[in-house]
């Protein structure tokens, strides 16, 4: 039998992670940019922007598939592995079956500039830790896989590609990407630059490379 | 500010970053959670904040969001707790120092799982180190604990 918790001020449920109701300030701007102003090179140098994020570490360590086991890859880690101790996040994608996510990477109450900068110890940001919908799954997916299941209703949330960029400027453990202390290496480039690149390669028409 | 711990309530005065395994056992006594590595990879600081295990050494004065159990209010010597009880039936423990983290955290997740599977209970329990190398013994009273609570 698994039950329903609650962690702090988050529910925390199998099939549902309600926590993304909290409300957060967007730091960054949305930028738009016309449908047609971006040429399909531009478009795809943009796209190569986003996977050079998405495929970082930083990113594609808890954007794991079906295993829901989050990976030790990048840098800092030397060999590439599975997260150790034998954690799984579970169905839940948060850990509620063994291990919760948030017994390690506890849920700051407030931010904090020197809570991740000891090597070794767990992040911690202001929002429960979790990995990213198993329908994101980007570890080891070459660009051409990610780019068509970006803009895929099916796997993105049922979000326009201007709600993914928002959404990416509204989740707190996204944004530790860019400054994740201790010895990590940071996701490339900026998250404004991101959004940006997301934002000109819509209005390329979202090109995806080929295989 | 105030704590509540095994249902008592503290005032302490502590910086906002104090980890609450320092506050648990420095300002309050309460030692029976235990410092092992104190970057949770190890498990012995293993206490509850409203019920769900979490690693103390983790947790920053600041960050105390819920009540706090310790092995000590888990259960009492006249009234053990279904984890203890199994603990002291299979005598898990050999030197003991990681026992309270093992049992916080077993209690923690037979709380949302009353009927493990043994690969269940390896994915629940290999954060907590033990190197005595109980883990036959913490998994089989884990079983027993599950069935006891499932029949209480």
């Amino acid at each position: 039998m698994i039950k329903v918790f609650t962690f702090g001020s988050c529910l925390l449920a199998i099939t549902n992670l309600a926590c993304g109701a909290q409300t957060l300030t967007a730091e960054n701007k949305l930028n738009e940019f016309p449908a047609g102003s971006v040429t399909l090179e531009q478009g795809l140098a943009s796209w190569q922007i986003f996977y050079e994020v998405a495929s970082h570490p930083r990113c594609s360590n808890c954007h794991v598939g079906s295993s829901n086991r989050p990976m030790w890859s990048g840098p800092s880690y030397g060999k590439t592995r599975p997260h150790g101790m034998n954690i799984k996040a579970d169905e839940s994608r948060i850990g509620v079956e063994s291990v919760p996510c948030a017994t390690c990477h506890v849920t700051l109450l407030q931010p904090s500039e020197n809570a991740n900068t000891m090597p070794h110890t767990p992040p911690r940001v202001t929002a429960p830790w979790a990995l990213a919908p198993v329908e994101a799954e980007w570890f080891g997916k070459s660009s051409s896989f990610i780019c068509n299941q970006l803009k895929d209703p099916e796997r993105n949330g049922n979000r326009t590609i201007a709600d993914v960029a928002s959404h990416l400027d509204h989740d707190r453990v996204l944004q530790w990407a860019w400054n994740p202390g201790g010895n990590r290496q940071s996701a490339p480039y900026s998250l404004q630059m991101v959004m940006d690149a997301l934002m000109k390669w819509s209005a390329a028409g979202t090109p995806c490379p080929s295989e | 500010m105030q704590i509540t711990v095994n249902g008592n309530q503290h005032e302490i005065d502590v910086e906002d970053d104090m980890p609450l395994l320092w506050i648990l056992r420095d300002e309050l006594g309460i030692t029976g959670p235990k410092y092992g590595c104190g970057i949770a990879q190890c498990g012995a600081c293993t206490v509850h904040v409203e019920g769900i295990a979490v690693r103390s050494c983790q947790v920053r004065a600041a960050d105390i969001d819920g009540e706090i159990t310790t092995i000590e209010g888990l259960g009492q010597p006249d009234a053990l707790h279904a984890v203890q009880s199994a603990w002291v039936e299979h005598q898990v423990a050999q030197c003991g120092y990681c026992q309270s983290g093992q049992i916080m955290q077993a209690a923690s997740f037979l709380d949302q799982n009353d009927d493990p599977s043994d690969e269940e209970i390896d994915s629940a329990m290999s954060s907590n180190l033990c190197r005595c190398g109980t883990y036959p013994r913490i998994r089989k009273a884990v079983k027993t604990a599950a069935e006891n609570l499932r029949s209480a």
